[in-house]
């Protein structure tokens, strides 16, 4: 659990909140690596973004796939997070030049996506399951190591580090049609892998592995970050995503409802205050003490010795929670936060969807 | 698994061009139908029809060396040396002209489009029915560089059963006839390879326009059954039967092809039948097909990011 009597994010300062005209999405505090330079940042650069969307839209006929999308991605982890059909799909295809935006660009490394230049710099690996079932793991690996331009000793070489690199070397001589569902994703990851691209994008890699597997994957992505990649992991998998990162991209009809950390988010969410849950041999008294706090909207007494607060401001909550427990001498002997979870927080942004 | 990139090199190198891709799709490809027996039990018999004239040109070249004998033995067959090599110059046309390998170009016509029909679903219906479609475009490629790629494939298909044979023919009989032949049966050579040529651009297009439609093997075969055979028949009774223009015939595919490679090998359309269009006819509607295909294509490959 983080540490809620410490500032959220020491660099959500001076930033800003957006909202569209419908007042639902809402712009993230910018991270720096997610992040547009602001006219007033301090003189230090921000390194070019290794994948950019610029207000990108996609229409499939009269049905719109991605709403102005605006995305600047340099090294670490980002998730993408949203509910089935919110466009992640579109927006990882559009990021990996298989779709040509209708309006706006995505640039790779400031090469236009669409471009095979560019593809170079980015690895895929897709939730289907499509290979071709009769080729061995090796085969397929090398297949696509071919495709991106390298010679066949340099293929094959590539393609026995990339095995090894996903633990599949022991397993790639066998038929893809005989692999379990983890194995097929060690694939996908490593064909993706292959060619060393700076941006990865991970459409649900860790669907189907299994709890040993997925630590190994996690390690990975991790290490693939400090390496300086970009990796833009979208996941049904909360749990598992809020291990690998904390910084997120929250999609909801073809919109990008959020970008940021889940704690700059959840601050963000002004309409849903932050529950937290408190244990004190006094609830009675601290309860009327908190109400008093121009942040806290409410209260509710629970069962035994706990109550619920409601509070807006959770940073300045905080502090004030502190400074009253410390001058009152109140006894806490529980504090817990019950909506600061991606789920919790994901729920929120899409409406209870 | 090994978490630590302690043996994932970064790559410093330069990348091939995109172009260098088109042979490792078709190689894919190729890999996925030279694996199937049934792809090999239908090339055995295709190179029957190869060796029925491989040994036919043979047979020949040997029965004109006995032609100072009475009768020859071929088997349990007895026969005069005469009579065998009018047989074999005459009537199967193995003489080395034009008609031989105009001959061969259609009987082979058959296994040809049994084996494209059976492969069509594998080379490229596949790919477009169980969406491994994102594996080839996130990579390096352009969506014509896939295509070129399958067309590949097919190309190699059809040169392996037509072109191939056909020039081995050509320099068998080279070998048994005189060197001076392949002097003065230069043109014959480029129609060979004129042949080929048309049969390679218009089969491989329409295999991968109608794969991309329909996918599935059975569609697949059924249409291009429709398209080969039925419309064989159709032609031959409205022309032959019913008496109907000439240009009826041009809805027979394979001898639009046949008219076209014939032309090329500098032979005259009189010599096939006696009602056939214009050799520009067959040329034009092979060229018109070819170009919808090419435009389906174009419009394909542009929708193909929504198709899954």
């Amino acid at each position: 659990m983080p540490d809620l009597l410490e500032p959220a994010d020491s660099r959500s300062r001076n930033r800003t909140l957006e909202q569209t005209a419908n007042g639902q999405a809402v712009r993230a505090p910018q991270a720096p690596r997610v992040q547009r330079e602001a006219p007033s940042t301090p003189a230090t650069p921000l390194p070019e973004p290794l994948l950019l969307l610029d207000h990108v839209s996609k229409w499939y006929g009269p049905v719109i796939g991605v709403n102005q999308v605006t995305l600047e991605l340099r090294a670490g982890i980002t998730g993408l997070v949203g509910p089935n059909g919110a466009g992640k799909t579109t927006l990882m295809r559009l990021a990996t030049g298989q779709l040509r935006p209708d309006i706006g660009t995505v640039r790779l490394r400031g090469l236009d996506s669409w471009d095979a230049r560019a593809k170079c710099h980015v690895g895929y690996s897709p939730d289907l399951d499509s290979f071709y079932e009769e080729m061995s793991g090796w085969q397929f690996v090398e297949s696509m190591a071919r495709l991106c331009g390298y010679s066949r000793r340099e293929a094959q070489d590539r393609t026995e580090e990339t095995l090894r690199l996903v633990g599949m070397t022991e397993q790639a001589g066998r038929r893809l049609r005989g692999y379990s569902k983890g194995m097929r994703q060690r694939i996908k990851v490593a064909q993706a892998l292959v060619h060393d691209p700076d941006v990865l994008i991970l459409d649900e890699p860790l669907s189907g592995i299994d709890p040993i597997g997925r630590q190994e994957f996690l390690a990975l992505f991790h290490n693939l970050a400090e390496r300086g990649k970009c990796l833009l992991i979208s996941s049904h998998e909360l749990e598992e995503l809020e291990k690998l990162t904390e910084h997120v991209a929250v999609m909801t009809q073809g919109r990008i409802a959020a970008v940021g950390t889940l704690a700059q988010i959840r601050e963000l969410l002004d309409h849903h205050p932050l529950s937290i849950l408190i244990a004190s041999d006094q609830p009675r008294n601290l309860a009327g003490a908190l109400l008093a706090m121009e942040d806290v909207v409410g209260v509710d007494l629970g069962t035994r010795d706990t109550l619920v607060v409601r509070a807006r401001n959770p940073r300045r909550f905080f502090q004030n929670l502190a400074g009253l427990v410390l001058e009152e001498n109140y006894e806490v002997r529980h504090l817990e936060t019950l909506d600061e979870s991606a789920h919790a927080i994901l729920g929120y942004l899409l409406g209870g969807r | 698994m090994g978490a630590s990139l302690l043996h994932y090199r970064p790559w410093r190198g330069q990348f091939h061009r995109a172009a260098w891709t088109v042979w490792p799709i078709a190689r894919v490809s190729l890999w996925m139908i030279f694996r199937r027996k049934i792809f090999w039990g239908l090339y055995a018999l295709a190179l029957l029809i190869f060796f029925m004239f491989f040994f036919g040109q043979y047979l020949l070249a040997w029965a004109e060396s006995q032609t100072t004998e009475q009768s020859v033995n071929i088997g349990l067959v007895h026969t005069e040396p005469t009579r065998l090599i009018q047989l074999l110059r005459e009537v199967m046309r193995l003489n080395g002209s034009g008609y031989t390998y105009r001959n061969f170009f259609w009987y082979q016509g058959y296994m040809v489009m049994i084996v494209l029909a059976l492969a069509g679903s594998i080379l490229v219906g596949n790919d477009f029915q169980f969406g491994s479609l994102p594996f080839y475009l996130s990579k390096p490629l352009g969506r014509w560089h896939y295509l070129l790629g399958k067309c590949l494939a097919v190309a190699v298909f059809v040169n392996l059963m037509t072109t191939l044979p056909a020039i081995v023919l050509f320099v068998q009989y080279g070998f048994l006839d005189s060197w001076t032949y392949f002097v003065d049966s230069s043109r014959l050579l480029a129609g060979i390879l004129g042949y080929g040529l048309v049969l390679t651009v218009c089969l491989s297009l329409m295999l991968v326009a109608t794969a991309t439609w329909l996918r599935r093997t059975v569609p697949m075969i059924m249409t291009w059954t429709t398209l080969f055979f039925f419309f064989r028949l159709l032609a031959h009774a409205l022309v032959d039967g019913f008496r109907y223009d000439p240009r009826w015939r041009l809805i027979d595919l394979w001898n639009n092809t046949y008219l076209v490679g014939s032309y090329l090998l500098g032979m005259g359309i009189d010599t096939i039948r006696l009602a056939e269009p214009p050799v520009y006819q067959a040329a034009l509607v092979l060229g018109a097909l070819s170009s919808i295909c090419l435009i389906y294509l174009s419009l394909r490959i542009r929708a193909v990011e929504i198709v899954r």
